[in-house]
């Protein structure tokens, strides 16, 4: 129980040596690949993520019976990849998981109402996320990868998309009044508490994506979202330095 | 302003990179023709591409690293799973060559995975090409023809007690086995995919450390000791190091043989490979030779691998006192 121990009780200090409101240690490099449109690697804490964009490119469908009244936007398609070493176990995921299955579809609903699809009818953007190592937050850090990564690609969108992870101590606490509401969730504290991933667009209250699937009492909820969503505005100002950072890199010519 | 190797009909001038995509066999050709001999990205003939080797940075692996040889990035990562002697369907014999158990039992399992976008040639989505197929089964051949890691340095032991002071000393016997999978995973591609690979097999190898595991005979089962103190580097007896080569020639059907010119290339990146017709890789260890590979061709003579060789044997120096 990463709780128990006399810590978090008496210090308030979570296993990793965190107060219950910070952040791990994010990081990221834009243009990773060159051979890729855009492609992005993301540290969140130990849990890391590349992902590449490939696209806008020619849709393989050819919609010579719907294409003209129905859905002509382009379609976003995310691949997620597990690499054997980045659990505890070594395990290679089958093809069709349906947890994978469910990560994808996701990312790519969560980017189809972000991005401006409508700038390229009849195309398909693929996103791919490698990842290299789980230690909690993986939704989230997949979508911060996903963004910068379509950063880097240039595809426009109405606002980059910034994720956070947010749980609760609320079972475990003596008193069930001060419940705390920790931010950025790892491994250990993700088996054991409730958790919820929440991303947005960093400016004002509104909610992209939530996806709570362990039990909460009601009451914990609001709590939960709002420091989720001041987790999401500070991950945004992170995302955002690290954009203008490779920007300047890139008018110095340094990289290619 | 392009070089020109022939006369142009017209008087085109394309930026050089433009004359790159166009006529990349005439534009490394109009590189390799200056004296001395330079490449399109400024090296010269025998030049290896810069190095930067990184290690331990995946949490969950017993050793990893992360290696840039150029815009080519490789990660390799070393886990250690325990196989029982008791789950082997065939137990090898007591005799059995100790160069041939790692084989049979399959203790070292490297795999590359190639298909992660690392370049256009190479989409994500797809089953593994056939060139990932032939590294994998390169680097496997490599890993157990060098002898790099001994039987013994995998064996988990346990001596049952001795119970009455009449019976034999007891005998060690092999309760379970460390299995080693190597998986290697293709960032960024530029060429030269094998030498990368094996320059991370090698950094990830260096600095794995396994726990100290003993048999529980009352459990029936392995257990690892958890603390720190107690994990052990791996033994590793030999330093194979690999250095590839690509040969790019102006022979043609055409002309006469004796009219071509050729140029032996150095560690290529893939502008050069896609122009090259003919490679050669070299693996040394110290002074001995472990492998030459050639598969095709017609330039190369004797001298030239004699050539290649002696360049791998300095690679070899090179290479050993910057490896962790």
């Amino acid at each position: 129980m990463p709780l128990d121990t006399s810590t978090y009780s008496l210090a308030r200090l979570r296993l990793d040596g965190r107060r219950a409101h910070e952040l791990r240690r994010l990081s990221a490099q834009l243009h990773t690949q060159a051979a890729a449109d855009g492609s992005a690697y993301f540290e969140q804490g130990n849990t890391k993520v590349i992902c590449t964009v490939a696209g806008p490119s020619e849709s393989k469908r050819r919609g010579g019976a719907n294409s003209s009244e129905q859905n002509q936007d382009a379609t976003v398609e995310v691949e997620v990849n597990f690499a054997g070493f980045s659990g505890t176990d070594r395990r290679k995921r089958a093809r069709g998981d349906k947890r994978t299955a469910e990560l994808a579809h996701t990312i790519s609903s969560a980017f189809t109402s972000t991005l401006l699809l409508h700038l390229y009818p009849h195309s398909t953007i693929t996103l791919t996320l490698h990842i290299l190592s789980q230690s909690g937050s993986l939704l989230a850090t997949c979508l911060n990868a996903s963004t910068l990564a379509l950063i880097d690609a240039g595809i426009p969108m109405l606002a980059p998309l910034a994720a956070v992870t947010v749980a609760t101590t609320a079972a475990y606490a003596d008193n069930e009044e001060e419940a705390d509401v920790l931010l950025d969730v790892n491994e250990q504290e993700e088996v054991e508490l409730p958790f919820l991933t929440i991303a947005g667009t960093g400016e004002g209250e509104g909610v992209r994506v939530l996806v709570l699937e362990s039990r909460v009492q009601m009451g914990r909820l609001e709590g939960m979202i709002a420091v989720g969503l001041e987790g999401v505005r500070r991950v945004r100002g992170v995302l955002d330095g690290i954009v203008r950072e490779h920007g300047e890199r890139v008018l110095e010519g340094k990289v290619g | 302003m392009a070089a020109d190797p022939s006369p142009a009909p017209t008087s085109l001038s394309f930026p050089r990179s433009t004359f790159a995509k166009l006529t990349p066999g005439p534009f490394l050709h109009a590189h390799l023709k200056q004296n001395p001999p330079i490449r399109p990205s400024g090296r010269t003939l025998t030049q290896f591409r810069e190095q930067q080797i990184t290690t331990g940075s995946l949490t969950h692996s017993h050793g990893s690293a992360v290696v840039r040889l150029g815009d080519t990035t490789v990660v390799c990562s070393v886990q250690g799973e325990i196989l029982k002697a008791a789950d082997i369907p065939s137990p090898p014999d007591e005799s059995a060559d100790n160069e041939d158990l790692l084989e049979t039992l399959g203790l070292l399992v490297p795999n590359i995975e190639l298909s992660t976008g690392c370049s256009p040639a190479h989409l994500p989505g797809n089953p593994p090409s056939t060139l990932a197929q032939s590294l994998s089964w390169k680097v496997r051949t490599l890993l157990y023809g060098s002898e790099i890691v001994n039987p013994e340095d995998l064996q988990i032991m346990f001596t049952a007690p001795k119970i009455d002071e009449e019976d034999d000393a007891p005998v060690p016997e092999v309760k379970a086995y460390w299995t080693l999978y190597l998986d290697i995973m293709f960032i960024s591609l530029d060429g030269n995919p094998f030498d990368a690979a094996w320059l991370a097999v090698m950094a990830a190898l260096r600095t794995t450390r396994l726990p100290r595991a003993s048999w529980d005979a009352d459990r029936e089962a392995v257990v690892c000791s958890p603390a720190l103190e107690h994990y052990a580097h791996l033994t590793l007896h030999t330093t194979p190091v690999t250095a590839t080569f690509a040969v790019f020639s102006t022979a043609n059907p055409l002309k006469q043989r004796s009219e071509a010119e050729s140029w032996v290339l150095t560690d290529p990146d893939t502008s050069e490979e896609e122009v090259c017709r003919e490679a050669l890789t070299v693996t040394v260890d110290g002074k001995r030779v472990l492998g030459i590979d050639k598969a095709g061709g017609r330039v190369i003579g004797m001298e030239a691998v004699e050539e290649c060789v002696k360049l791998t044997f300095a690679r070899w120096k090179e290479v050993s006192t910057i490896l962790p």
